[in-house]
């Protein structure tokens, strides 16, 4: 490590300095530089909106920069398109997921790729070969003729990178990869990513989770409002130092904040009953469950358990096989709509698949759960005050309440899409995931807000992989494993023993 | 580098339809240097009766578009609303046989592209293209194949083809139905949903909206658009024909993704769509003018057509479009 820090510019792999990049009025980047060194994970570290992904979408030939030199192993290059930088070893893996669904995990690893072409097309056994070759060296064990839509989260994941190891790539570049994973799959990740530092690629990281930073990162770089400020070795870097850089004045205080949760008010009332509810799939088996207004539920499980099964058919997304659902003694239909008018509002795990649409405005995106009529005309001047209202109440970062939502970066968009959940006044919040990709000050906001929305009679369930986000939260912790609900303990109770027991259907 | 980024910027600053407004803009140019019998009047005067049917049958189309879906069936009903018409014109009074036609023919054609896309989830593209043979079928079996002559009044000739006072029927048709349907896309919570549904299903489903009805409704407004297109064609041709608007849908399919709705759904507006159409209308128009061949009309659209997708391909953001060529 020391040996790195005095090194010549010329020991870079990549090198980039002077970055500038406006998008209309934002200056997402303003003379940004960057030094990547073969063998190291360089943690990218900055607020939602500081230009990260922005940044990396630079060096991967994504988009170009309005200013600035971009070196690779002592070539400038200003690269046209993704490809071109590929084909120079730097790959981006994104913040959304760009695989095919449909195609197999060999023909995605080897999409638009050169080698495997023969005069008569495909060669798709030497493909499937080379393919498992790859996999081998990431330790995933995988049928690479299946289609990769099939495989859960992670799986994906990792077939992103083993995509730019068929590349060749001595740069790989991971936008929020962990934002989608359970912490037993992160853990697998880092070993790949471990793994491959140590063959001398240089790996960029992005999170916004403080202890995946500092447990995986050997050097930092960190990004406030579009600006370089700091950069060091992972030596000498505690939580501390990353907030003071990261995080603007104003908001100074988020280390320590925490959240009181309070006991539930005497006076709660029963909101939300469910009873023997069952999906189709049979994901969700008989879940039973009374939640009370003023109370903050945290759902925990591990991967596949059924919990974003369980919210989803809950709130009438996927079809309901057996039992029901009520709100105040009055039943709730199986329709989406019937859902959000009965009081049930959903912040979907997945957002670009679930809750984002990207090519609508903000404004739109914002107010899409909520209605008139359908013909009754909408009052644009309204509808403005009320969005700007969230806006500033969330921070959203956004110049424009009508650019397309696609021009926010991932954390905001993901406000917008809490925002559109609240905006409706629901009576049941269901969170799950909700600070994905959210940077620690908006998070420890969010947290605030659903304390007060909460203290203001509103019942809230969240879904986290996060048993820290759990406990951090909750009132009470509730716990699936196969579908079932294996756990109901209010928060002075659950331990983390007892939850993972639960979890793992250890628990009587 | 600062030139690209700079001209990249542009391009996502300026309304997707901007391309082929300028293009129309430099056709009209040209033809009006070289041929200078192309903007006189009576020449405009036939571009826009010409555009009307189209653009009253592209803006129906955008609707269906906009979700992701499509609908072939357009210039079949507009031969099945005329046939409809004359048939009933024999019986009642021409007027309220424009009023049934309407109400009647929508409610068969949207009852049964609708119903199947929307409710049923069929694949829009196979449903109206089986539309799109039953009802050119059902035209042709109920005039058993011949041309109805129809006295269609003054109404009908004013939609299809007459004046109202200085101004052509046709004209006021299509400012009607386009500032309508470009008022409920804008203004409404339906027209929010439509681009909300085509932009993302899913996500529009979790948000409350109740998607299939939205795609049901879609093809109603089709159905009724295509439906005033057959009316307007008998006002234009005073006769119902069993053949009428037939290849229709490539011309309106063509002018609506020209004017920057994607194929995908999500994006687009009517203006493009209007633009889209008399850009096409004034190329058939200017190769008629010039004395080519009207074999040539159909070639020229398809060739627009895929120049439209290749412009749509190329206009989109580098990340998108390196997605979408990954997908290949
Ligand atoms: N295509 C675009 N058009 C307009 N503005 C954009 C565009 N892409 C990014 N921006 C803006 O640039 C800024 C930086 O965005 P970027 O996505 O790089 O942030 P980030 O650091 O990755 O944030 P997050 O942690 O939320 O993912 C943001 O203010 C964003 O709104
Ligand atoms: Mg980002």
């Amino acid at each position: 490590m020391e040996m790195r820090i005095g090194q010549a510019p010329g020991d870079t792999r990549v090198m980039m300095e002077g970055i500038s990049k406006a998008f209309g009025p934002v200056q997402a980047l303003n003379d940004v530089k960057l030094a990547l060194y073969p063998g190291e994970i360089h943690t990218l570290a900055g607020e939602n909106g500081s230009g990260k992904s922005t940044l990396l979408r630079i060096l991967g030939g994504v988009i170009r920069s309005d200013t600035g030199r971009v070196i690779v192993e002592g070539v400038e290059h200003d690269f046209p398109n993704v490809r071109a930088a590929m084909r120079e070893g730097v790959t981006v893996v994104s913040q959304e997921l760009s695989l095919v669904p449909a195609l197999s995990v060999a023909e995605n690893v080897f999409l638009g790729h050169q080698q495997v072409r023969e005069a008569r097309g495909i060669n798709w056994k030497k493909t499937q070969a080379a393919c498992s070759v790859i996999l081998n060296r990431l330790n995933l064990d995988i049928d690479t003729s299946v289609p990769v839509g099939t495989l859960p989260q992670d799986q994906q994941q990792l077939i992103e990178i083993a995509r730019a190891l068929a590349f060749e790539s001595r740069v790989i570049l991971l936008d929020e990869p962990t934002s989608s994973l359970e912490p037993n799959e992160v853990e697998s990740l880092f070993q790949v990513m471990r793994q491959l530092r140590d063959e001398g690629v240089a790996i960029v990281f992005i999170s916004h989770r403080m202890r995946e930073m500092l447990e995986i990162s050997d050097r930092y770089t960190v990004l406030r409002d579009g600006r370089f400020i700091d950069t060091a070795p992972a030596e000498g870097v505690d939580s501390s130092w990353l907030i003071e850089r990261m995080v603007l004045k104003r908001r100074a205080t988020i280390g320590q904040a925490s959240v009181t949760t309070g006991a539930a008010a005497p006076g709660r009332v029963q909101l939300v009953e469910v009873d023997k509810l069952r999906d189709r799939s049979g994901r969700v088996d008989g879940v039973s469950l009374t939640l009370f207004s003023g109370e903050i539920a945290g759902l925990a499980g591990l991967a596949g358990a059924g919990r974003t099964e369980f919210v989803e058919t809950l709130v009438g997304y996927r079809h309901r096989e057996s039992g029901s659902v009520r709100v105040l003694d009055k039943e709730v239909g199986g329709t989406t709509r019937d859902a959000v008018k009965a009081g049930l509002s959903l912040v979907p795990d997945d957002r670009r698949y679930k809750s984002a649409v990207l090519d609508m405005s903000v404004r739109d995106n914002l107010l899409l759960s909520s209605r008139g009529a359908p013909w009754v005309p909408r009052s644009k001047s309204q509808e403005g005050a009320i969005v700007r209202g969230w806006v500033d109440k969330l921070r959203i970062k956004t110049s424009d309440i009508d650019a397309p939502l696609k021009t926010l970066s991932g954390g905001n968009q993901q406000k917008v899409i809490i925002a559109r959940c609240l905006q409706v006044s629901p009576k049941l919040l269901i969170l799950d995931e909700p600070t994905r990709g959210i940077d620690l000050g908006a998070r420890a906001e969010i947290y605030e807000i659903l304390r007060s929305l909460a203290a203001e009679g509103l019942s809230i369930l969240t879904v986290s992989s996060e048993l820290e986000e759990i406990f951090q939260i909750s009132d009470r912790v509730l716990v699936m494993h196969a579908g079932q609900l294996s756990a109901d303990i209010p928060r002075a109770e659950a331990t983390e023993q007892l939850v993972i027991a639960a979890a793992t259907g250890h628990l009587q | 580098m600062s030139n690209v980024g700079l001209s990249r910027l542009r391009m996502t600053a300026l309304p997707p339809w901007s391309g082929v407004l300028m293009l129309l803009v430099l056709l009209i140019i040209v033809l009006a240097i070289f041929e200078p019998a192309f903007i006189s009047m009576g020449n405009v005067n036939n571009i826009i009766r010409a555009a009307a049917i189209p653009v009253v049958l592209g803006i129906g189309m955008t609707f269906a578009i906009l979700t992701g879906g499509i609908d072939l069936s357009v210039g079949s009903v507009l031969a099945f609303s005329g046939v409809f018409l004359s048939i009933l014109a024999g019986f009642i009074p021409i007027s309220l046989a424009v009023l049934v036609t309407l109400v009647a023919v929508t409610a068969i054609v949207g009852g049964i592209n609708g119903s199947l896309i929307g409710r049923i989830g069929l694949n829009s593209f196979v449903v109206t293209l089986a539309t799109l043979g039953v009802f050119r079928g059902v035209a042709y079996l109920v005039t058993n194949g011949k041309t109805q002559t129809v006295d269609p009044g003054v109404i009908v000739t004013a939609l299809g083809d007459g004046n109202v006072g200085p101004v052509p029927g046709p004209l006021l048709v299509m400012i009607v139905i386009g500032l309508i349907a470009s008022y409920v896309l804008r203004s409404t919570y339906f027209g929010r949903d439509v681009y909300a549904v085509g932009g993302n299903e899913v996500a529009a489903q979790l948000a409350g909206i109740n998607t299939r009805s939205v795609k049901m409704t879609v093809y109603f407004v089709s159905a009724a658009c295509a439906t005033l297109g057959g009316i307007m064609s008998i006002g234009r041709m005073e006769s119902a024909a069993p053949t009428a608007g037939a290849g229709l849908e490539l011309a309106v399919v063509a002018g609506v993704l020209l004017g920057g709705t994607r194929l995908s759904g999500g994006v687009g507006t009517i203006a493009g769509t209007v633009i889209g159409i008399f850009f096409l209308t004034c190329v058939s128009n200017a190769l008629t003018i010039i004395g080519v061949s009207s074999y040539w009309q159909p070639i020229a659209t398809g060739v627009l057509l895929i120049a439209a997708l290749l412009f749509d391909r190329f206009r989109l953001e580098p990340s998108r479009r390196a997605k979408k060529i990954k997908e290949r």
